[in-house]
């Protein structure tokens, strides 16, 4: 009598809901002591009690398959069906992480698709951790957004076979739910934004550096006009700057190699600030190897254009001192060049590098795994042992 | 390479082919290949002796040809 599911209870998925559970790790949870000793005549404020003392979850441990405290608690919540208000409650309340995921896991057995995930997905911000029983009987360290990813995700947990649920897009696509909008979207559509306004500002340069080739032109006074600025108490090298334009092409003499060089580190100066919060960007979201790689092109760019503002201004006689000032900038650049691609994500440089290396130890183990896995052995049956046991990650016969 | 051979009692009866060093793990997984039941729902047995996960069948002295029991969790 114990064990017969309240009277007044609705079938679920057109059979007694205790049925949701299979039969053998049915019968093992009514012989369990902590089913007959607890859980007899539990209501559903009881219940919450009850719960309220778990601190593991889990499916059957142990030889003999024994349940835990957890698996007895959805038991007697399919048993006597608490209404929809109450699971909700158990879900929404904050305090006690255990009788939270109780709640979403019956919600998960019992409730509708578009209910399960409306009240579950809020619970993927949570990162508390919880303890977990493992089948060997030891405890393993989980999370509650992962276990909540389990249930939305797998068809199995807990030793239980879960319901099969629609698929989320499946349910936009009928327009009962909305696209799923996570919680970390704004942080992505900030750092998103900064990043079109820095690839705009890499835009912007390539365009001075045409009008800079094409001689004197609004841009490039401009930028003179600046360094004119800066140079106020230098009149020595304002006149130089503005000589500099016009002798361009002829490079005239060593004093306007040196002030190029200068120049160019005031302006590399500017450069590095650039780089530098560039980076903190960078370091952020390594992850997002797709914005890193826009990142590399456009910081390639820029080195592509400062190496031809570098080539324009080196057209000069005087190759003595400028090759020595030329070298260490040059070293500069690329010392800087090694350290601005280290922060980005190295795969991409290794990558590179070891294709055409990797290649070939490729090949050669692909013909020596053939031979290992076995799966070209001459006897055919042998032969689909060893795929099969390939698949299931076995070594192969011997 | 030996094969064992699996019987459930309830009309399932499988020969499994493995190497004597897999652990009883790796038995079931075969075993579930076969089968079409799940690995950790099935629990095989010599009379009450219930063989462990991690244990080799080298081990247990399991030997070509021999008969286990297979049961359900």
């Amino acid at each position: 009598m114990a064990n017969r599911t309240d009277p007044a209870a609705k079938s679920i998925r057109g059979t007694n809901p205790q049925n949701l559970v299979e039969k053998i790790l049915r019968s093992k949870i009514y012989q369990n002591t902590y089913w007959k000793e607890q859980c007899f005549g539990l209501t559903a404020e009881t219940l919450v009690d009850k719960a309220m003392e778990l601190d593991h979850l889990g499916g059957t441990h142990g030889g003999n398959r024994k349940p835990t405290p957890f698996m007895c608690l959805v038991m007697k919540m399919l048993q006597i069906q608490p209404e929809k208000e109450i699971v909700i409650e158990f879900i929404k309340n904050d305090d006690y992480k255990y009788v939270r995921i109780l709640g979403a896991f019956y919600l998960r057995l019992t409730g509708t698709d578009v209910d399960v995930y409306r009240y579950l997905e809020p619970l993927y911000n949570d990162y508390r951790k919880l303890r977990q029983k493992l089948p060997e009987g030891k405890f393993s360290l989980t999370h509650v957004d992962e276990v909540i990813d389990e249930l939305l995700t797998k068809d199995y947990s807990c030793d239980i076979a879960l319901p099969r649920i629609k698929k989320r897009w499946t349910l936009e696509t009928l327009g009962s739910l909305e696209p799923r909008r996570s919680v970390l979207e704004d942080d992505f559509e900030e750092e998103e934004e900064k990043e079109e306004n820095d690839q705009l500002d890499g835009l912007e340069d390539e365009a001075h550096e045409k009008d800079y080739y094409r001689g004197r032109s609004p841009a490039r006074e401009r930028d003179r006009d600046r360094r004119r600025d800066r140079d106020r108490y230098r009149e020595r090298d304002y006149d130089r700057d503005y000589d500099r334009d016009y002798d361009r092409e002829r490079g005239r003499g060593r004093d306007r190699d040196r002030d190029r060089e200068r120049d160019r580190d005031r302006d590399r100066d500017r450069d590095r600030d650039r780089d530098r919060d560039r980076d903190r960007y960078r370091l952020r979201d390594e992850k997002d190897y797709g914005r890193d790689r826009e990142r590399d092109r456009e910081w390639e760019g820029r080195e592509r254009e400062r190496r031809d503002r570098d080539r324009g201004r080196r057209r000069s006689h005087s190759r003595s001192r400028s090759r020595s000032r030329d070298r260490k900038d040059r070293e500069g650049g690329e010392h800087r060049k090694r350290h601005a691609r280290s922060s980005t994500s190295p795969r991409r440089r290794d990558g590179a590098e070891e294709n055409g290396t990797r290649e070939e130890p490729k090949k050669k183990k692909e013909r020596k795994e053939k031979k290992e896995d076995g799966t070209d052995h001459p006897d055919p049956e042998i032969a689909e042992a060893n795929r099969l046991r390939a698949s299931l990650g076995l070594k192969p016969l011997k | 390479m030996i094969e064992v051979v699996l019987n459930d009692r309830l009309g399932k009866k499988v020969r499994v082919k493995c190497n004597e060093d897999d652990t009883i793990c790796d038995l079931k997984k075969l075993v579930a290949a076969q089968t079409g039941t799940r690995a950790d729902k099935s629990r095989i047995q010599k009379w009450s002796n219930i063989y462990k996960d991690h244990i080799t069948l080298k081990d247990y002295e399991i030997h070509d040809g021999m008969g286990l029991e297979l049961y359900y969790n």
